[in-house]
């Protein structure tokens, strides 16, 4: 998708999330890096609408997040941080089943929708598991299964490997390059976006780069270190 | 951790629509209360007894099942004799127990999945009224069931932070910071629900 | 209703059937062990207010209603709700409700803890003990024909341990006023 953020700006009252912003983004995969507080959760959810600028517009296709907003939901999917969050119902079958179903899907079809996915991601054998019996790197493939069943052609990842150990980050790494859809990915994990071509590093609430992987990990080193 | 009530069988009450169950429940609950000859009650008890103990539960499970309000009725039942008389504490005491394997046997016929579908269905007329989604309920259903096991841990873990500590489990220490801890937990499942563009777009 | 209302709701009763599992403790003088489940309805009312603490109840008593062994003690089933302490269970609703109504307008940000806990203290006995012994007492009278006059005579025993509960809810009500206050945004 296109997304162009138009001086967009977020305020909670007095406190700036994220000064006014202005870009435009189409790459297959974008890289947002930053310190802890300094504005990319905040533009993640201004991309996908769930939380509405305080001024300035953001759209998607020409989807604006504001007047569109159901629109840019059902065309984009968000993996949170904390997995186990995201899955809500008992059965990971019916979770996954649970997205498609409120867009109206529903028998045979459904079923199919939900076998396919969970097949593509390997986790066919957890459709009758409870969550709280997985570990985090299946809970995080369920909730991308329970997303990309919905077919959105953006999918929005906010540190998705924040709270994996290595194998089971290797596991949603490999999960994230094999998407056909495109991706935006905040991390931590600098090894997961450095051979995206579009890095985003934000500081303070501002863009302070913005150019390809490698160059803006360097620029992070830099700016985290003093 | 939760397992349903339910027991596996092909009786006429399994077979008969959720609906028809409890209408006969409520119908025939109420009815008993109109009557007041022993000899019939007593009848009445025979019969849901009867079914009760039919529907494949094993005599031992299906009196553990019942133990608190057999205990309960029992007590009434005592409380009775003194302050009324013997035939009163009888008759209400007849048709407590009738009144109550009649509701065991509905219960263990029923499915959870067909209960839950019953009272979406039933909530329908208030989604037209705009009072609610009738989805909501079924999404509420399935909030409360998946998140018991992770409190269930949360609780253990503060009991081992407990015992490390040396302290002992009290209500008022442990209280607080369980429930604190699961509410947090709120917002971000609620973005997730909202992203996931659950509660219908 | 928000989703985050919702989800509040439902993490509650989550909560009180947790609650539910936790073996009962003896408390005090009260000789009889009591469960910290019987605390849920001041806790739902003090913590997440009227509409959702009463709501987080709904959802219980119909889980207890489609037959899942919700409450302290496995019990669960239309025999508990039909039985002659079903009107409590019925009662835990608008009791709910009442002890988060009342917090709602007793209780604020800023005030003195003493006058929080006074506040807190005064709707869970109003809400979790009163409304719910109004809805039950005469339930127990009507379904095994006691005198409802011997009834209220027998359930005065249950008074103190009420009253400790009481207390206790106070305590954790103003733990989560101070750690993540909900009350104050009525839903």
């Amino acid at each position: 998708m296109h997304i162009i953020f138009d001086k967009a700006e977020l305020r909670f009252g007095e406190r700036v999330a994220l000064h006014p912003l202005s870009l435009q983004l189409s790459e297959p995969r974008i890289g947002v890096i930053g310190l802890n507080g300094s504005g990319k959760t905040s533009f993640a959810r201004l991309v996908n609408g769930l939380v509405k600028p305080t001024s300035g517009r953001v759209t998607l296709d020409g989807m604006d997040t504001v007047a569109d907003a159901k629109a840019v939901l059902a065309a984009t999917g968000f993996i949170f941080q904390n997995p186990a969050n995201q899955i809500i119902l008992p059965l990971i079958r019916d979770d996954i089943a649970m997205g498609p179903k409120a867009r109206g899907l529903k028998g045979k079809a459904l079923d199919e929708a939900v076998e396919a996915v969970m097949d593509r991601f390997a986790i066919a054998e957890l459709a009758e598991r409870r969550p709280h019996e997985l570990s985090g790197g299946q809970l995080q493939l369920a909730a991308l299964a329970a997303v990309v069943v919905t077919e959105p052609k953006l999918i929005l990842f906010d540190e998705p490997t924040n709270q994996l150990d290595l194998k089971n980050r290797a596991l949603v790494r490999r999960a994230i390059d094999g998407l056909e859809q495109q991706a935006i990915v905040i991390s931590h994990d600098l090894d997961l976006v450095s051979g995206f071509g579009r890095v985003l590093v934000f500081h303070e609430g501002r863009l302070a780069f913005d150019g390809d992987g490698a160059e803006a990990i360097a620029r992070y080193r830099e700016t985290a270190a003093c | 951790m939760l397992t349903s009530l339910y027991v596996e069988g092909t009786s006429f009450l399994h077979r008969m629509s959720v609906r028809a169950k409890l209408a006969g429940l409520m119908i025939i609950g109420l009815a008993l209360f109109l009557v007041a000859n022993p000899v019939a009650l007593g009848f009445a008890l025979l019969v849901t007894a009867t079914l009760y103990l039919r529907l494949g539960l094993g005599v031992g499970e299906a009196f553990r099942r019942l133990r608190p309000v057999l205990i309960t009725i029992a007590f009434f039942g005592l409380v009775n004799v003194v302050v009324l008389s013997p035939h009163e504490a009888l008759t209400s005491t007849l048709r407590l127990l009738a009144i109550l394997f009649l509701a065991a046997s509905v219960t263990a016929t029923t499915t959870i999945a067909d209960f839950i579908d019953t009272i979406t269905a039933l909530l329908v007329p208030l989604e037209r009224l705009g009072l609610m989604k009738a989805a909501d309920g079924g999404l509420a259903f399935g909030l409360v069931l998946r998140f018991v096991p992770d409190i269930a841990l949360r609780y253990a873990v503060l009991k081992e932070a407990h015992a490390a500590r040396g302290l002992t489990l009290k209500p008022q220490t442990i209280l607080g910071p369980l429930i604190i801890s699961t509410l947090k937990e709120a917002d971000s499942i609620a973005e997730a629900i909202d992203a996931r563009g659950i509660r219908g777009q | 209703m928000i989703t985050r209302d919702l989800v509040l709701s439902a993490l509650f009763t989550a909560i009180i059937i947790v609650l539910g599992l936790i073996p009962p403790v003896t408390l005090g003088f009260i000789p009889v062990p009591i469960t910290a489940q019987s605390m849920g309805v001041m806790l739902a009312g003090t913590i997440i207010g009227a509409r959702r603490g009463a709501l987080a109840y709904v959802l219980l008593v119909v889980l207890v209603a489609v037959g899942l062994p919700v409450l302290s003690g496995g019990r669960g089933g239309l025999n508990v709700l039909m039985g002659p302490t079903g009107g409590y269970i019925i009662g835990w609703i608008l009791g709910s409700f009442a002890t988060g109504y009342l917090s709602e307008r007793l209780v604020r940000d800023g005030q003195s803890a003493l006058l929080q806990a006074a506040g807190f203290f005064a709707a869970s006995v109003a809400g979790g003990i009163i409304v719910v012994y109004a809805i039950g007492m005469p339930w127990v009278s009507l379904m095994t024909g006691t005198p409802f006059s011997k009834v209220i005579f027998g359930s005065l025993a249950f008074i103190p341990g009420d009253l400790l509960k009481a207390a206790i809810a106070i305590l954790a009500a103003r733990a989560v006023m101070v750690g993540y206050p909900l009350l104050p945004q009525r839903a």
